[in-house]
């Protein structure tokens, strides 16, 4: 597979791995790159009928595939997802369908986890791993707020309190077009099954967090780049900077202004992935 | 045809709605357990019992326990404890537990145990609820909701096992691994306890309820009566698809029960505490504030489907004539007269042959309590009763 040549408007795909549906987004020209997507993004509120800004500015120099996870947009098999495991070996798969051998990974939030747990298993798979916001990673004594209630649906009213958790502002246009408190009945569809993928390993308290990947983060062994919203509440910069300092090597840089969905908060970031991404694909 | 009366054992002291949603945001998983005063539970599960005992005193058929975690709207989050204590307080009713959330404990065995030991303690008494839970538990005990459901099937099935199978066995789930299934006691009831499962409506607990044989339980106060006339029509549609014979026993109808003199006095006393119950107290696990719906819990659609009607509900019940808005969720609330035509009708017309009444429903105080259970068991019940046995019959229904 090749990628579009226009890195405006990418070509959406499903694709079959092992029995299950992948719902991908492709397009954009230069060498591989993945991006696995975060809570609130594409494929969470957008099914990708375009690029979001941040993804057009990556297509505009790599040929980016951005599949959906199970249970969001269309991407089938969630009740086969147990544990981690599951998720890498499906990843694994997925770029073998995908025809990717040793793409650069970008990952936001949720997708940030899968892709550090993807590039601990299989770092030849890996050619180098932005991290954005990551979840996945415990930190004893960090609290974090607890994700799923502030989501929880409301009978009257909206989503302030998922869009004070994850936006630097909520009531900027930003977060509001995200997440707005009237969804009509196909984006809510779409937000409900992210919300049960997200749920089938990220509910186990706390949110989002395995206690084994800090004492395996240091076989992480290809380059790494962490990026924060330096007002992200979901991971606080204790989280950031102990995946920085876990991983050999890896560099910190943080958003200002940016809350959790800095690929949607600072479009801008992705000069700075690219950047650091450019000749690794 | 089943009397049963039914409690929830709430908490009374919240205040009404609209004072309690301006401070909080529902009676479920966060509020805090500080408006909890030990001193006045203990008067509150004295006077909850007394009252359930009551209704074997007045004649009626069983009495009904629920489970409810880490909020104000059920006080019992062992109903096994409360089933226990009116094994010895009572000695004629059904017990019926409805039920315990089978995906929160695990093992499940621990379900088939203490349920084998009511049923024996009661003399072979016990009526089996097996239920998914609530969605707010899923947030209060952390257990994951995105499977829930499957989860809920296995468990009932290795219970079942355990109360049927001749043991030991080992038992080689998808979610229960268990090499010794070897419970003791076993139930008195043979082969076990008759299984009930409650339900807001979901289509396929109602077509798994009829395909085994269960009791399905529709669950009626928060939303119209039409609503739960679409779930027996349903349930009596999967029975027939099933190829089994209908008995009506196993539709069951819980509703809350309010009988006075007039139709005027019953609303005028029944008003506030139902606003009560399902304003302030089923805050939470219904709207308008924020609903404790666990992610992957029902399906995307079923869960659109849910808010709307709850957008609808709350829309609707803006204030009109205070008998209509009594009504609307609330039919069997007037003079023992209106109560008994109303039941009747639905007898006759959905084919239910258990009622299960909430005869003290939010803060209704003790005495309206008593006052309404006793012209319930001697104005309304002996009447219906006398007729629904003539329309079943006529009709040839039933085993």
């Amino acid at each position: 597979m090749s990628g579009s040549v226009d890195g405006a408007a990418p070509r959406r795909v499903v694709i079959d791995v092992a029995g299950r549906a992948v719902t991908v987004l492709r397009g954009g020209v230069g060498g591989h790159l993945v991006y696995l997507h975060g809570l609130c993004d594409l494929h969470a509120i957008d099914a990708g009928e375009r690029w979001t800004p941040f993804l057009a500015g990556l297509a505009a120099h790599f040929d980016v595939a951005a599949p959906a996870l199970p249970g969001y947009n269309g991407s089938s098999g969630l009740e086969q997802f147990d544990d981690v495991e599951d998720y890498v070996w499906h990843l694994v798969d997925l770029f073998d369908a995908l025809d990717v051998e040793r793409p650069v990974v970008v990952g936001h939030s949720l997708g940030g986890w899968f892709a550090a747990e993807v590039a601990l298993r299989r770092p030849e798979r890996v050619a180098a791993l932005a991290l954005v916001d990551p979840l996945g990673l415990h930190v004893p004594g960090v609290e974090v707020p607890p994700f799923f209630g502030a989501v929880a649906p409301r009978g009257i009213g909206g989503l302030g309190e998922a869009r004070a958790l994850l936006f630097a502002d909520p009531e900027g246009p930003c977060a509001v077009a995200a997440l707005p408190d009237t969804m009509v009945r196909h984006q809510q569809l779409l937000w409900f099954g992210g919300l049960a993928g997200a749920a089938r390993l990220g509910w186990k308290a706390p949110h989002f967090q395995s206690r084994k990947l800090a004492q395996r983060l240091g076989r992480i062994r290809v380059p790494t780049l962490v990026v924060r919203g330096g007002l992200d509440r979901l991971v606080p910069a204790a989280t950031a900077r102990a995946w920085a300092a876990g991983i050999p090597g890896a560099r910190l840089t943080e958003v200002g202004g940016a809350g959790h969905c800095v690929p949607l908060e600072s479009p801008e970031l992705a000069a700075e992935v690219q950047v650091f991404g450019t000749g690794r694909g | 045809m089943n009397f049963f009366s039914f409690h929830l054992m709430p908490w009374p002291y919240l205040g009404p709605p609209r004072e309690f949603l301006a401070e909080h945001e529902a009676a479920w998983v966060t509020l805090p357990n500080a408006f909890y005063d030990p001193m006045k539970g203990q008067a509150l599960y004295e006077r909850y019992l007394e009252e359930l005992v009551d209704a074997e005193r007045l004649g009626l058929d069983g009495v009904v326990v629920n489970e409810h975690h880490q909020n104000a709207y059920g006080l019992m989050p062992s109903p096994n404890l409360m089933a226990a204590a009116l094994t010895r307080e009572t000695s004629r009713v059904r017990i019926c537990v409805l039920g315990n959330a089978l995906p929160l404990y695990n093992p499940p065995t621990r379900v088939a145990e203490e349920m084998a030991m009511l049923d024996v303690m009661s003399g072979g008494r016990l009526i089996a609820g097996l239920v998914v839970g609530g969605g707010p538990e899923y947030y209060s005990t952390n257990v994951n909701p995105t499977d829930a459901r499957p989860r809920f099937r296995e468990a009932l099935e290795l219970v079942l096992q355990a109360w049927t199978r001749p043991g030991p066995f080992s038992f080689d789930g998808e979610y229960y691994q268990l090499p010794y299934v070897n419970p003791w006691p076993r139930p008195l009831q043979q082969p076990h306890p008759p299984v009930w499962i409650p339900g807001l409506g979901s289509p396929s607990t109602i077509a798994y309820c009829a395909e085994r044989g269960f009791g399905y339980m529709g669950v009626a106060y928060y939303a119209p009566p039409e609503s739960f006339g679409r779930q027996a029509t349903a349930y009596h549609e999967a029975v027939a698809r099933a190829g089994r014979r209908f008995d009506p026993e196993l539709l069951g109808w819980l509703t809350t029960v309010y009988v006075a003199d007039t139709d005027e006095q019953a609303v005028a006393e029944a008003a506030p505490h139902l606003a009560y119950f399902q304003g302030t107290l089923a805050a939470g696990f219904v709207g308008p504030g924020k609903v404790w719906m666990p992610p992957g819990y029902i399906d995307p659609p079923a869960l659109v489907q849910f808010l709307a009607e709850l957008r609808g509900m709350v829309e609707r019940s803006r204030p009109d004539d205070p008998r209509q808005a009594v009504w609307r969720r609330s039919p069997l609330v007037g003079s023992p007269e209106t109560v008994r035509t109303r039941l009747l009708a639905f007898v006759r017309e959905l084919g239910i042959g258990t009622v299960l009444a909430l005869l003290q429903f939010g803060s209704l105080p003790h005495d309206l309590t008593a006052r309404s259970t006793r012209l319930y068991a001697t104005e309304v019940v002996p009447y219906v009763r006398a007729e629904a046995q003539k329309h079943f019959r006529a009709r040839q229904i039933g085993p």
